[in-house]
C-alpha cells in the first residue's frame, strides 16, 4: 500500500496537457522550419527549443510516474505519425498554398513574393478549362471501364480460381515488372497506323462504326482521346482488380448458397447479395485508379494529341518551361481541391462514411 | 480494459512497451531534427579548394569513353564525367536554386544548348574562359564564331551541333520534299509531326515567312509563324508534337514527314532507307551544344586543358566517329578518313558533313530578353496543348 501511496505523491498535475502541448508545439515547430518561414539561427533556436520540449515529456513520464505515463502514452503514440505529417504533408502543403498566392516580379525570379495573388487561380481555372475538363473526364471514363473490365477478372479469380488462384493474381500484377513508361510506349506501336490492331480493324471492315463512335479518327486509333483513355485503363487496371479481388475473396461462398434455398435465382444472388459486399473494394479501387489518372500526364503525353492534353502536361509545362511556380502551385492545389471534393461526394454516395 | 490487465502491468519489468514507446518516439524526433539543427548551425561552408580535378556533367550517349580515359593519362587530372545533363528546361529548373542565391554547382562544366547558354550568360551563371590557353580552339568551326550573346567567344566553346530539318518517309509521301510548306500540304493531314522545341519548330516556319532568326528580338516580329502553326493544329494538320520520340512514329509510318534533327535521321537511315532528311530550300535552324564554366567553379586551368584537348581534330575524330554528330572542329573529316575502314566512310556522309552551300542555308536564334522569351515560350505551350 506504501508503494502507491508514494506514487500518488509524485503525480504531475494534468500530464495530458503536457503531451498535447508538447505534441502542438513540436509539430508547429517543424512546419516551421520546413515551411522556411524560420531560417538560420531563428531555426536552430527553435530547433533546441523543440528538443527541450521533448525531453520535459520524459521528464514528466519519469517524475509523473505511472499515472502521468499513461496519461501522456496516448500522445506518445500519436506523435511519430503526426509529426511524420507535418514534416512531410502540412509542411509542403503551406508552402504550395504560399506559392500559389505569390506572384514574381521576372520569369527568373528564384523566390517570388507573397501578394494574395488571387489571379493565379482564376488564370488556373479559366485558360486551363479545357485541360482540367479533359482530365476529370478522362478519369471517370476511365475508371468506369477499369471496373467493367476488372470486376469480372476479380470475380472469376476469387470464386473459379480454384488452385490457380495465387498465380492468376500474379499474372495481373506482372505488367508492373516492367516501367510505367515502357509499356505506354509499347501501346504506340501496338496502335500505330500500320500497327496490327489498326490493320485488324480494316480487314474486318470496323472501321465506320468506330469512327462513328468517335474511337477512330480518319483511320486512326492513334493520338486520340481514345487512345489517352485506353492507356489509362490499361495501366491503372490492377489498381481495380486487386481490392475487388480481397473484398470477394472473403464472401462465403455458402451465402450464395443461402440465397438460393430462398429462391432467389444466380443473377439476384449476385446482385443483392455478392455484389453490396464487395462494394468497400469497388470503392477503393475506384479511388485507386481516379486520383492518380487525374494527374497523369504520360499517357497524354505519348498517346495523345494536342487536342487531348490533361492537367499534369500543363503543371509539368508551368514548373518546367514557363518557370511560373506561383500558377503550378495553384493549379496543382485546384487539382487536389477537386479531387478531395469529389472523392467526399463519393464516399456519402456509396455510404463509406469512415472516409466522408 | 480489465483490473487483472491492470495489476499485470504494474508489476512488468522496468521497462513496460509503453516507456519503451514514449522513449523511443523521443530519441526518434531527435534522430529527424539533429540533422535540421545542424545543416542550421553549417551555413554555406564547403567552398570548393583548387584541387586538379574537373567535372563535366554531359548529355547521355554523348561521347567516346577512350577520349576521357586518354584525357586523364594525358594530363593527370582526376576527372569525373556525368550525363544528367537530360532536358535543357529541367536542368535549369533543378540548378536554379543554388545558381540563383549564388552558390555553385558541383560540375565544373555544363552543356546547355546555344540558347539556354546565353540565358546562363546573361543571369551570370557563367564565367569566363581563358581562351589564350586553349590554342587549339582556332579550329572552331567558322559559322559558329561570334554568336550575338557572345560576340567575343569569352564564355563558351561549342560541343557538338546539329540541324533541325524535315525528314520525311518517301514511301508514305510517295515524292520527294523540299519545302516547308510541304509540311502543311493537305494530302499529309493527321500526318505531320513537329517537335516541342520551340526553336526549331517555329523556325522553320519563321524562315519560309521570310524572317531571319538572328534578327529576331520581339515576339511580333514572329507572330504570323505563331498563327500558320495554330492553324495548321486546329484544322488536323499536325499530329502531334514530340521529343526525341518522333524517331518511332516516322519509321512507324505515323508520320508521313516531320521536323527532325540530322543526327537521329543518320541512325533511323541505317534501318529505314526510306527515311530522307533535308534542309528545306528556305533554310534549316543550326543548333548546338556548349560547354560552359559554371559560375564559382576553381576549375578554369582545368577544363580549359579539356576544351583543348578535344578541340585538336585527332580527338575531336574520335567523338564523331562514336556520337555521330556534326563537329564543330575543323579538320575532323581528314582524321575520319585517315583512321580508316567503317569509320572512314563517315567522311562521305552528307548529313554530318554538310556542303558549303547547305551550311549557307543554316540560321540560329540570337538571345531573347526574360521578358519576350516568356512571351514565346507561353504561346508555344498554348499550341502545343500544355
Amino acid at each position: 500500500m506504501t508503494g502507491v501511496t508514494s506514487h500518488r505523491q509524485r503525480t504531475v498535475r494534468r500530464p495530458e496537457l503536457v503531451g498535447l502541448g508538447v505534441l502542438a508545439t513540436v509539430g508547429v515547430g517543424l512546419i516551421a522550419i520546413a515551411a522556411e518561414w524560420i531560417t538560420g539561427v531563428g531555426a536552430t533556436v527553435i530547433a533546441i527549443f523543440l528538443l527541450a520540449a521533448l525531453v520535459s515529456v520524459v521528464w514528466t513520464a519519469f517524475v509523473g510516474g505511472l499515472d502521468a505515463r499513461r496519461a501522456l502514452a496516448p500522445y506518445g503514440l500519436l506523435k511519430p505519425g503526426m509529426l511524420w505529417l507535418c514534416l512531410f504533408f502540412i509542411a509542403p502543403l503551406w508552402s504550395m498554398l504560399e506559392m500559389s498566392l505569390s506572384s514574381k516580379k521576372s520569369r527568373f525570379d528564384f523566390l517570388p513574393s507573397f501578394t494574395w495573388e488571387w489571379g493565379n487561380f482564376q488564370k488556373a481555372l479559366t485558360d486551363f478549362a479545357p485541360q482540367f475538363g479533359r482530365s476529370f473526364g478522362y478519369a471517370a471514363a476511365a475508371t468506369l471501364l477499369t471496373l467493367a473490365i476488372g470486376y469480372p477478372i476479380a470475380y472469376v479469380i476469387a470464386f473459379r480460381g480454384g488452385r490457380f488462384r495465387s498465380l492468376l493474381l500474379g499474372l495481373v500484377a506482372v505488367p508492373f515488372f516492367t516501367s510505367y513508361l515502357i509499356r505506354t510506349i509499347a501501346w504506340q506501336s501496338l496502335l500505330s497506323d500500320r500497327g496490327p490492331i489498326v490493320g485488324t480493324i480494316d480487314k474486318l471492315g470496323l472501321n465506320a462504326p468506330l469512327e462513328w463512335l468517335h474511337i477512330m479518327n480518319n483511320g486512326r486509333l492513334m493520338n486520340t482521346p481514345a487512345a489517352v483513355i485506353g492507356g489509362l485503363t490499361y495501366n491503372f487496371l490492377p489498381f481495380m482488380i486487386l481490392p475487388i479481388y480481397v473484398s470477394l475473396e472473403k464472401v462465403d461462398v455458402k451465402l450464395v448458397d443461402a440465397a438460393m434455398d430462398l429462391y432467389s435465382t444466380v443473377s439476384q444472388a449476385f446482385r443483392r447479395v455478392v455484389f453490396p459486399m464487395s462494394l468497400p473494394g469497388v470503392f477503393a479501387g475506384s479511388l485507386l485508379v481516379f486520383i492518380p489518372a487525374a494527374g497523369d500526364f504520360v499517357n497524354a503525353q505519348f498517346l495523345g494529341s494536342p487536342e487531348t492534353t490533361m492537367i499534369g502536361n500543363s503543371i509539368q509545362n508551368q514548373f518546367l518551361v514557363q518557370l511560373n511556380y506561383p500558377l503550378a502551385s495553384a493549379m496543382s492545389l485546384v487539382l487536389m481541391a477537386v479531387i478531395t471534393a469529389s472523392v467526399l461526394v463519393y464516399a456519402r454516395f456509396m455510404g463509406t462514411e469512415d472516409i466522408a | 480494459m480489465s483490473t487483472r490487465q491492470k495489476t499485470s502491468e504494474s508489476q512488468s519489468p522496468r521497462y513496460s512497451r509503453r516507456e519503451f514507446l514514449i522513449r523511443s518516439g523521443v530519441v526518434g524526433v531527435g534522430a529527424v531534427s539533429l540533422p535540421a539543427i545542424l545543416s542550421a548551425c553549417g551555413g554555406g561552408g564547403g567552398s570548393s579548394q583548387a584541387t586538379n580535378t574537373l567535372y563535366f556533367e554531359n548529355w547521355p550517349g554523348y561521347m567516346d569513353s577512350e577520349t576521357v580515359a586518354l584525357f586523364k593519362k594525358e594530363t593527370g587530372i582526376d576527372f569525373t564525367y556525368t550525363e544528367k545533363f537530360n532536358d535543357n528546361n529541367e536542368y535549369f529548373a533543378k540548378v536554379q536554386p543554388l545558381l540563383a542565391k549564388g552558390k555553385t554547382i558541383k560540375p565544373d562544366l555544363v552543356a546547355p544548348t546555344y540558347w539556354m547558354a546565353a540565358r546562363w550568360i546573361q543571369l551570370g551563371w557563367a564565367q569566363k574562359i581563358e581562351m589564350e590557353a586553349i590554342p587549339n580552339a582556332k579550329n572552331l568551326r567558322k559559322d559558329l564564331k561570334s554568336p550575338s550573346w557572345d560576340k567575343n567567344n569569352e564564355y563558351q566553346l561549342p560541343y557538338q551541333t546539329g540541324i533541325a530539318g524535315i525528314a520525311y518517309n518517301a514511301s508514305i509521301t510517295g515524292r520527294e520534299l523540299k519545302s516547308v510548306e510541304d509540311l502543311f500540304d493537305p494530302a499529309f493531314k493527321g500526318q505531320i509531326g513537329m517537335l516541342t522545341e520551340m526553336r526549331d519548330t517555329v523556325g522553320l516556319i519563321a524562315m519560309a515567312n521570310g524572317i531571319k532568326l538572328s534578327e529576331i528580338s520581339s515576339f511580333d516580329q514572329v507572330a504570323s509563324a505563331f498563327d500558320k502553326l495554330e492553324a495548321a493544329k486546329k484544322d488536323g494538320q499536325i499530329r502531334s508534337f514530340t521529343g526525341n520520340d518522333y524517331m518511332d512514329d516516322l519509321s512507324a509510318g505515323n508520320f508521313a514527314a516531320c521536323v527532325a534533327w540530322s543526327g537521329d535521321v543518320l541512325q533511323l537511315q541505317a534501318e529505314n532507307p526510306d527515311i530522307k532528311f533535308v534542309i528545306p530550300e528556305e533554310g534549316g535552324t543550326s543548333w548546338y551544344d556548349t560547354m560552359l564554366l559554371v559560375e564559382g567553379s576553381q576549375h578554369g586551368e582545368q577544363a580549359a586543358k579539356w576544351m583543348d584537348y578535344i578541340y585538336d581534330p585527332v580527338n575531336a575524330a574520335r567523338i564523331t566517329a562514336t556520337v555521330q554528330y556534326i563537329s564543330p572542329v575543323d579538320g575532323v573529316r581528314d582524321e575520319l578518313v585517315k583512321l580508316g575502314g567503317e569509320t572512314a566512310k563517315l567522311a562521305e556522309s552528307p548529313l554530318l558533313f554538310p556542303s558549303d552551300e547547305e551550311i549557307a542555308r543554316l540560321q540560329s536564334w540570337g538571345a531573347l530578353s526574360e521578358t519576350e522569351e516568356a512571351k514565346f515560350d507561353e504561346r508555344f505551350a498554348t499550341i502545343i496543348g500544355a
